[in-house]
């Protein structure tokens, strides 16, 4: 893995362009993604925040008229090459969307779902563990270890984006990649979760889209900014809300926009 | 300012407010330091006056430029240029607070001193005001037209102040030593130049923010230095 100063870098995403039928949605995007630290993607909607993070786990092959070009290297592997198995590139980067999208089963399954397809436990007493420890890592356990049988569906919004965290970590993924994952959530949820990813990166390195300025500037460490489907600028999250080098960007975060 | 309006038009009459308090505020205290000057030289106690008077305009300024700043980072959140907007004028406002007290000393102690002062020392001291003010003019209008080249000028002329300043000085202290009867003089001429002197470092703190604000960075290395200054008038 090469370095960018002192980070590794966990994520190279070289000369991406990205198409849904023939419009083009992602220009040329080169970007490195340091390990162990939390990524901000910003920009006004439909400028290719999402499309990019779908770019991350080859989720962007479920969508028939999507075309993906360039490579993106993961731990000196091109996941775009023809050999990816994509069943374990999801295992190794897992993904939190905008709406909590717990299984319609209970907290126990949601979490037990992933590891039992990659055959993680060998024993209910090691499927436990993993629950146990999965939950604790996402700030749930507390809330919800009395009531593990009963359905996911029944918490709320905020416990049930925490157990999607969960349910995300249960594999041990290198990765997690976050949707605007706190839009749906009020003040103290969303704080919740910043705490969590906080806490998260230590293990794991982290994506999040976010079209709150301020969530961005509270979580992450690098910021990128999508404008139009092309990365203007990106860098130390300090610098991009204290001095950004583009005028675009600082017209963007400054309220500024067209 | 970026060129570009903001989407919220009040967010945008806010900044450019605090913007033009600050540009009010700095010519208060170009006019406080002129007048204090000018007490001493043509011994007007008028104008020494009417400097300790309008001190509390200069101070209400200060406490509308902090409420307005504290508004703002509690309600807008400022980012990037608009941050720098906001927490430079916070502390300008605070280095100009202080420039309009130590015009208003300046004045106290003239309306203290003999009328017939020798014109060396009047001299002297108006070879360092007349530094200091253009100073404080050249930094009001590199904010004004946030210019940091004008900001890095202000800020590499202070050694020269500093020089002015211990030049002046030693001719107080040579007055002192020759004029024993005239201590009180001699006295208040010394704080008198120190407070020009200070007034002159205000300038070079302003400067530094009008830096930081037009650029994002900050001026590196030490200020710039003239002669150590003289504490005491012994050897
Ligand atoms: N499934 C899709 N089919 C066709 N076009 C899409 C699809 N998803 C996104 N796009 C288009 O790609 C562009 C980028 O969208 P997206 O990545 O969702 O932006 P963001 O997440 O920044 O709001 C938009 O113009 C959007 O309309
Ligand atoms: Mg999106």
């Amino acid at each position: 893995m090469r370095k960018n100063g002192v980070n590794m870098i966990k994520i190279s995403a070289k000369n991406v362009d990205v198409f849904y039928g023939k419009k083009q949605a992602l220009f040329n995007i080169n970007l490195d993604i340091e390990e162990n630290q939390v990524t901000a993607l910003i920009g006004p909607s439909g400028c290719g925040k999402s499309t990019f993070l779908r770019c991350l786990n080859r989720m962007n092959d479920v969508i028939d008229i999507c075309k993906v070009q360039g490579e993106i290297v993961i731990n000196d592997f091109n996941i775009n090459d023809k050999g990816c198995d994509v069943v374990r590139l999801r295992e190794k980067i897992g993904m939190v969307f905008q709406k909590p999208n717990p299984f319609p089963k209970t907290l126990y399954e949601n979490i037990s779902y992933g590891p039992t397809i990659h055959g993680m436990a060998q024993s209910k007493q090691e499927m436990d563990e993993i629950v146990e420890t999965s939950l604790k890592k996402a700030a749930l356990w507390e809330e919800v270890k009395d009531r593990l049988h009963e359905p996911g569906t029944g918490l709320s919004g905020g416990q049930q984006q925490r157990l999607c965290i969960a349910r995300a970590i249960s594999v041990q993924p290198e990765v997690i990649l976050m949707d605007e994952p706190c839009s749906a959530l009020d003040p103290i949820a969303t704080a919740q979760i910043e705490e969590l990813i906080d806490e998260l990166k230590k293990e794991h390195t982290i994506i999040i889209v976010t079209h709150s300025m301020a969530q961005a500037a509270r979580v992450s460490q690098r910021t990128g900014f999508f404008h139009l489907g092309e990365l203007i600028e990106h860098g130390s999250t300090d610098k991009i809300f204290k001095n950004p080098d583009n005028t675009k960007t600082q017209d963007y975060i400054t309220g500024r926009f067209g | 300012m970026s060129e570009a309006p903001h989407t919220v038009k009040s967010y945008e009459e806010e900044l450019k407010n605090l913007n033009s308090n600050i540009i009010k505020m700095g010519g208060f205290c170009e006019e406080a330091l002129g007048k204090a000057i000018q007490a001493i030289t043509t011994r007007n106690s008028d104008h020494a006056e009417s400097v300790i008077k309008d001190d509390e305009k200069i101070d209400k300024f200060e406490t509308l430029i902090e409420q307005q700043v504290v508004n703002l980072i509690a309600l807008r959140q400022p980012m990037a240029i608009d941050l720098r907007e906001t927490v430079t004028a916070l502390k300008i406002s605070s280095d100009l607070e202080r420039i309009g007290d130590l015009a208003k000393n300046i004045s106290k102690r003239t309306l203290l001193l003999n009328e017939n002062l020798p014109k060396n020392l009047v001299d002297a001291l108006v070879r360092v005001s007349s530094n200091v003010q253009k100073q404080l003019k050249s930094i009001l209008d590199a904010y004004l037209d946030r210019s940091s080249s004008m900001a890095m000028n202000v800020w590499e002329s202070d050694e020269k102040i500093d020089d002015l300043t211990n030049l002046c000085m030693q001719e107080v202290i040579k007055y002192l030593k020759e004029n024993e009867k005239n201590l009180d003089d001699g006295t208040h001429l010394l704080f008198v130049t120190k407070n020009i002197e200070r007034i002159g470092d205000h300038t070079t703190n302003v400067a530094e923010q009008v830096y930081y604000l037009v650029t994002g960075e900050y001026l590196e290395g030490d200020r710039p230095k003239g002669t150590e200054p003289i504490v005491t008038g012994e050897k």
